[in-house]
């Protein structure tokens, strides 16, 4: 029996051949989705794909791309976003 | 609609200044044009820009090819846009503050050419004396 802990439904189990010639389970942890445009869907880019707890170890600039919408809006919805203020005024 | 010429108020639309007012300086000459905020008043910096990351307004003051950016932040009070835009006049200590930086500046690049010569005399002199220390325990030993 496994250890309690690895029990999970949330963990990804793999089988792997060993040297010895036994198969093994091997457990990890599911990567999370792609992040998302919030307007068109698009997967974003510069956002990395990792947990919330591994998200929180990098900087803030490597979190995100650094303009106004970031990491929420791809350019080109947040371009779309500006001209629409602008020309509504 | 409004074109990019010469004293039009712009919005930027690409990159980290995105979201920012800036006035158009230059006629656009292969799809760029020179462009400035000023930054103490809305954060963009005077750069080159191009046109497809600019959305230009209905606004336009009256202003000089590449004028500086203090004529331009007068010309913009005097047409009243600094309120209409939402912005906020910066006080005359941040004006200054930016003035002076800019000349540090310039005056840093020089500093910065001299001093690596400097260093260099020192790990040199460093070195020398390790060397002595050296010397000197062998002796001792």
């Amino acid at each position: 029996m496994v250890r309690r802990s690895l029990r999970s439904r949330s963990l990804k189990r793999s089988q792997k051949k060993v040297p010895g010639g036994r198969t093994v389970t091997h457990y990890r942890r599911k990567k999370p989705s792609k992040a998302k445009c919030a307007k068109c869907g698009k997967p974003l880019q510069g956002v990395p794909r990792k947990r919330p707890s591994d998200l929180k170890k990098l900087s803030k600039t490597e979190r995100r791309p650094e303009r106004p919408y970031g990491g929420n809006l791809c350019s080109e919805c947040m371009r779309e976003v500006f001209r629409k203020k602008v020309r509504e005024d | 609609m409004a074109t990019l010429t010469v004293g039009r108020i712009a919005m930027k639309i690409a990159g980290r200044e995105a979201g920012k007012y800036c006035t158009v300086l230059t006629a656009p000459k292969d799809n760029f044009v020179q462009v400035t905020g000023p930054k103490v008043l809305t954060g963009v910096k005077r750069r080159r820009c191009n046109i497809e990351h600019l959305e230009p307004t209905k606004y336009k003051i009256d202003i000089k090819k590449e004028d500086s950016d203090n004529v331009v932040m007068k010309a913009l009070e005097k047409e009243g846009l600094v309120k209409k835009l939402g912005l906020k006049k910066p006080s005359p200590e941040i004006v200054k503050e930016a003035e002076k930086s800019k000349k540090s500046k310039k005056t840093k690049k020089k500093d910065e050419k001299e001093e690596p010569k400097k260093k260099k005399v020192k790990k040199e002199a460093k070195k020398k004396s390790s060397k002595t220390k050296k010397k000197t325990a062998k002796k001792k030993k």
